[in-house]
């Protein structure tokens, strides 16, 4: 019986951690079936150099489904959040207030030539490292570009979120962060991001656990207006 | 230890995004097995579970995002019509959308092929290569490996989401995520393999390809 080359040693040869040599060289030579299982893998990762990322349907599609089908709608929940309309938000203004101040926080620090990413890690003073939760990727909303990434770290002060963004367009106005909740009724702005840069913002308690979890980048005026410019770029969801 | 656990509770909790208030979310397994048995809620949880997977499938082969909608609704409603046809012991709710999700895909390449001879001067068309109708392959690996990508439990659906999709070294996920060079390198070939056995789990029996 022919012993074939574990997967283990397959999967390093395809990532390229280790060259073939050896007697294990000279089996892959001679067997069609260790050759294929690693030609697979390098497959896998040729096609994982390009990955899509995953979008939703809009929410119609399921209304569109249950009517099809003379379904209850409500037995699902939509999968795409729309934005909420802030103007019908009770305390919209005050829930902005808070926001307002961590931006404030994290411009002090700006100023003070640190960048804003590294100002608003000043925020966290615990000596502990903050460890990484989860991570999500953000993508454009139709019609926009850029691409981004929300860490939800779990720190000894609370959660914090580490935005990084890339090819926002350098548009008049500023970006700013969002945490929308999943309900589509209620939103929560997080401040300003330098897109330039990564910037890491601590969140109130019990945020994320009140559905909270749409991380929405938007591009605001200098308006003087605090609300939300519904002009959203990049979004992502973090986990339950 | 600690942060691998609370990544992990993470991760699982991910695979279907919206819970039911007591149990937790069905898995994918609990959803095939009540889908089978027409439970009229588990339509939605596919709905849940699968509907990003195949509206994305249905986009990059299309190009089109009413017609990725339209084929979406259409593999949701044929699927719930048809659903005596499904095996749950013979594979995943999912693998089976993704087969009518092919199966539609290529209706509406082929229809968009009639149309756009219908609509064009014959003879200008003569000679010139035949409008594309079959789904790439390649397209369908992407957002197959994008999915299940997505579905893996964490610390390892992060760190090969730093690889894949943001290029990072071993050493750069390794700081990044706090965690040992050995431990994420031995997550990227267990995920590696993973992601080869899922694919060939969907793609395998399947064939229209």
């Amino acid at each position: 019986m022919t012993t074939h080359l574990d997967d283990d040693l397959l999967a390093r040869w395809a990532l390229g951690d280790e060259a073939p040599d050896g007697p294990a060289a000279d089996h892959l030579q001679s067997c069609q079936r260790c050759a294929g299982s690693l030609a697979e893998l390098r497959q896998v990762l040729d096609a994982a150099g390009d990955l899509p990322r995953l979008e939703s349907p809009p929410a119609e599609v399921w209304s569109r489904i249950t009517d099809e089908l003379s379904l209850d709608p409500d037995r699902a929940e939509p999968t795409v959040i729309p934005l909420p309309d802030a103007r019908r938000t009770p305390n919209a203004s005050v829930r902005r207030f808070r926001g307002r101040a961590l931006v404030a926080a994290a411009a002090v620090a700006a100023v003070l030539g640190a960048g804003v990413g590294v100002g608003a890690t000043l925020i966290v003073q615990d000596d502990e490292k903050p460890t990484v939760q989860a991570v999500v990727p953000l993508s454009a909303l139709e019609g926009r570009s850029g691409t981004g990434t929300a860490d939800l770290l779990k720190a000894a002060s609370g959660e914090q979120l580490k935005v990084t963004a890339s090819g926002l367009a350098a548009a008049a106005g500023y970006y700013e962060v969002w945490m929308i909740n999943t309900d589509g009724k209620r939103m929560v702005s997080l401040g300003v991001l330098d897109p330039s840069s990564a910037g890491t913002f601590q969140l109130p308690a019990q945020l994320i656990a009140q559905g909270y979890r749409i991380v929405d980048i938007s591009l605001e005026p200098d308006d003087g207006n605090p609300e939300h410019s519904r002009n959203s770029i990049i979004r992502g969801t973090l986990p339950a | 230890m600690t942060v691998e656990l609370l990544a992990a509770r993470a991760g699982l909790a991910r695979v279907c995004a919206v819970a039911s208030a007591e149990a937790g979310p069905p898995s994918p397994a609990e959803i095939s097995k009540a889908f089978a048995e027409g439970r009229p809620d588990s339509l939605a949880d596919a709905y849940r579970c699968w509907s990003s997977l195949i509206f994305t499938l249905a986009l990059r082969a299309l190009g089109n995002r009413a017609d990725a909608e339209d084929v979406t609704q259409q593999v949701f409603v044929s699927a719930w019509r048809g659903r005596a046809n499904f095996d749950p012991d013979s594979g995943q709710l999912g693998a089976w959308l993704t087969g009518i999700t092919r199966h539609r895909i290529a209706d509406r390449l082929a229809a968009r092929g009639r149309d756009l001879r219908n609509t064009e001067v014959a003879a200008q068309l003569a000679g010139e290569r035949p409008a594309v109708q079959v789904v790439d392959d390649l397209t369908v690996d992407r957002v197959l490996i994008a999915d299940e990508l997505d579905r893996l439990g964490d610390p390892r659906r992060t760190i090969l989401k730093l690889a894949f999709y943001e290029d990072c070294t071993y050493p750069q996920i390794a700081e990044r995520l706090d965690l040992p060079l050995g431990t994420v390198k031995s997550h990227v070939r267990r995920g590696l393999l993973h992601l080869r056995d899922r694919l060939k789990e969907v793609t395998g029996d399947d064939t229209s390809r």
